[in-house]
């Protein structure tokens, strides 16, 4: 019997006398037990819907298929203070009532190209001029946090996500190159050969 | 002869103290090596060592667990989740800040040696001979020639990489060939030859690692992975290298978990006869005895364990009839340095995760120079690509994003400054009897900082670090300086200064304990100033030379 499994009976065994963690999801099933944050089936999906979009499946898996989410959600749960975590929270609100009052819809029920409009609009809010070629200022999450929360809760989600991305054995293994043990220096290595060692 | 006297007893296990392990044993003294913290086998304990970075939970990062837990280590890089294990406890061991100080310490078998960076310089004759030039502190009872066959004796066993460079301001050594300069820092170097001629130099990092197999050490794999204890034994520890040494003479003991809390001191034979041990996990007292005792506890904790060990003769402490014991508190202060990026390499790259980087030697108030402040510093750095992580002009997310994070970054080039920290005597530690750790053991209270003479360096590291990376043309040029607290260069130095004159030092030019010559102390507690080198191979030099004089003054019946 999986984990999964014992909580739901537990849940059915105890009946109303216990409260569902809250992070389990509608149909049950939860990316990661949180200790110090309190997020819903429905927030949790948003994160994951978000980071989908950020890191979409293409040709090569993509944030859900790798469990991004579960990691965004850790770390938010552990790495983040309470402080941070009430502006991610706040910034969460925010961002459903941003979506709401531009589409009527949650972000989940939009098409790929609307929440693209979404995550590129904050995007370019934060870039230095508008039309500027510049990569938009990245506000470093764990500072000012709470005095913008909409950028907190969004960079939060970006940053981990490019994180848990860029250091999962998909990525390291598949998509770049990594030795444990390289046993060597080779500092006549050609960026081409990269590629092909790849191919 | 009881079963706890021994030849020598040596306190701790890190650097200096694997060392005079070896040392001791191979000159046939039978030797008890007393470690305040548990042990970690070589191999075996290294539990992190083959892991992928997927395989932490926070992929390296820290939780608010830890940084709950880790009032100090939190201020730097060391608290990690990767080695946290290596890390001594804030909790179990705190400490008292009158002014801030980052105390950053191990307490386990192997001490920092498992964790230190393994950047290995001499130092220069100018080095020795500076504060009896300046009249700062006191003069230094050795000079360069005093040291050199220890430098060498010490390079040859511990195995360390580099060129060969013929630098005045950087003596060569015993050296395994040099670790490879990338791309970018072959051009930058020559650049740097170009503009600078011989006044300054840029030059490939010396360093413990070794690039060819010795004794039973496999050369360095590549890895970067060293402070989560190295599989190949690829780095110089206690662990890899003087701790097999000790242990096959047959000639040591190792006793992990013994907190030593006193040196003995005889009053009628003026030597120390032993030390008392409280033994950390049952909190049982022992003592052991000994005819030599070599105190490497680590710079601070060495001088607590001198102060701890007061007596009615001593009352502020063994050696403190100088009035210096816990004063001139020293470290390299750093955080202050420039980084850029190159262009012309792109479709260059490297294989293999060098765990060195490039290394400028100290060029300030040398050749007559005088600048507005005293000694100088040195700088580190290196040229690498940027990561995976980083921001994509063109695209914020989506797939062509997610393809465009699969390229190399761009070429980046940084250094960051090394400074010699003055000694100053109101600089120090004490004991404060309010606080106690976890085995009610009095803890150190810090009073150090930096000064003018470290405030203006600082300002001339910044801009020369620019300037240099603008001469050989590094773009977008930033500058950082960051907190100038004392501490977290982990280089910590002085308390028991060695000196001339027992007035005004406390340990005499063999690191002997002027007021019990046959106790010596050979780690950072025993420097006089700092140089702006990274200090351990002096240590090992210091340590290895007083453990042959031990030796032959105890043959001689002179301790």
């Amino acid at each position: 019997m999986n984990r999964r499994t014992v909580i739901k009976n537990l849940a059915l065994v105890i009946g109303g006398a216990v409260l569902l963690p809250s992070c389990l999801r509608k149909d049950g099933t939860s990316y990661v037990q949180l200790k110090h944050i309190s997020l819903d089936g429905d927030q949790q999906n948003l994160i994951a819907d978000i980071a989908e979009i950020i890191i979409p499946k293409t040709d090569v898996p993509g944030a859900k298929d790798l469990n991004l989410p579960a990691f965004v959600l850790k770390m938010l749960d552990d790495c983040y203070n309470k402080k941070d975590q009430l502006a991610f929270l706040a910034g969460l609100d925010k961002f459903n009532t941003l979506v709401k009052t531009k589409y009527n819809s949650t972000f989940s029920d939009l098409s790929v190209k609307d929440k693209e409009a979404v995550l590129i609009g904050i995007e370019n809010s934060n870039k230095p001029k508008a039309g500027s070629k510049a990569p938009a200022r990245r506000p470093k999450p764990q500072k000012n946090m709470a005095a913008d929360p909409l950028n907190a809760f969004y960079w939060s989600i970006k940053q981990q996500t490019i994180f848990g991305y860029t250091t999962s054995q998909f990525f390291m293994t598949k998509e770049i190159f990594y030795d444990m043990v390289p046993g060597r220096y080779n500092v006549h290595f050609p960026v081409s050969k990269l590629k092909l060692k790849l191919a | 002869m009881s079963a706890n006297t021994y030849d020598a007893i040596v306190i701790g296990s890190g650097i200096s103290g694997g060392w005079a392990a070896k040392e001791l044993t191979e000159k046939g003294l039978k030797t008890i090596m007393l470690e305040r913290g548990r042990n970690i086998e070589h191999v075996k304990d290294y539990v992190n060592a083959n892991k992928d970075p997927w395989d932490f939970p926070h992929r390296g990062g820290r939780t608010q667990e830890m940084i709950k837990d880790y009032p100090a280590l939190k201020r730097d890089y060391p608290l990690n989740e990767t080695n946290l294990d290596y890390w001594a406890s804030d909790k179990d061991s705190p400490y008292v800040e009158i002014k801030r100080f980052d105390w950053f310490r191990g307490y386990h078998v192997g001490g920092r040696s498992l964790m230190w960076g393994r950047q290995s310089y001499r130092w220069a004759d100018f080095n020795f001979e500076e504060n009896a030039k300046d009249g700062i502190g006191v003069d230094w009872p050795i000079r360069y020639k005093d040291l050199d066959p220890w430098y060498g004796y010490v390079e040859k066993f511990a195995g360390i990489s580099g060129n060969k460079d013929g630098l005045s301001v950087l003596p060569d050594g015993e050296f395994m060939p040099a670790m490879e300069m990338n791309c970018v820092e072959k051009d930058v170097a020559a650049r740097f030859k170009d503009h600078y001629k011989q006044a300054r130099s840029f030059i490939i990092g010396r360093t413990a690692n070794i690039t060819v197999a010795h004794y039973a050490r496999t050369a360095c794999q590549y890895r970067n992975k060293c402070w989560l204890g190295c599989p190949f034994g690829a780095y110089f520890s206690t662990q890899s290298s003087t701790l097999p040494a000790a242990v096959a003479t047959g000639n040591l003991t190792v006793r992990p978990w013994s907190i030593v809390t006193k040196i003995l001191y005889d009053k009628d034979t003026k030597k120390a006869k032993g030390v008392e041990v409280l033994d950390a996990e049952t909190n049982q007292t022992y003592e052991f005895f000994a005819k030599v005792i070599f105190l490497n506890a680590s710079t601070f904790n060495s001088t607590w364990v001198l102060m701890n060990s007061a007596t009615d003769i001593w009352p502020d402490g063994l050696g403190s009839s100088s009035g210096e014991l816990g004063h001139n508190v020293m470290d390299h202060h750093l955080g202050v340095g420039a980084s850029g990026t190159v262009e012309g390499f792109e479709d260059k790259y490297y294989f293999g995760r060098r765990a060195n980087g490039i290394y400028i030697p100290r060029y300030r108030n040398l050749g007559g120079e005088k600048c507005d402040y005293i000694r100088g510093f040195g700088y580190q750095g290196g040229g690498g690509r940027e990561g995976w992580s980083r921001d994509i002009a063109e695209f914020e997310i989506g797939g062509q994003f997610k393809d465009a994070i699969t390229e190399p970054g761009t070429w980046t080039m940084g250094i960051g400054g090394f400074g010699e920290t003055l000694p100053y005597h109101e600089n120090r530690i004490t004991l404060d009897k309010t606080v106690k750790d976890k085995w009610g053991l009095p803890v150190l209270a810090f009073d150090a900082e930096i000064k003018d003479n470290e405030k203006k360096m600082r300002m001339d590291m910044e801009n020369d670090a620019k300037e240099m990376l603008e001469a050989v043309g590094v773009k977008n040029i930033k500058t950082h300086s960051g907190n100038p607290f004392l501490g977290r260069g982990i280089h910590e130095m002085g308390t028991a200064r060695m000196g001339r004159d027992p007035k005004t030092s406390v340990l005499n030019g063999w690191n002997q304990v002027w007021d019990a010559q046959n106790v010596f102390v050979t780690d950072g507690a025993c420097m006089a100033s700092t140089a702006c080198q990274n200090p351990s191979l002096t240590y090992m030099a210091l340590t290895a030379r007083a453990a042959d004089h031990a030796v032959s003054e105890l043959k001689k019946g002179n301790i």
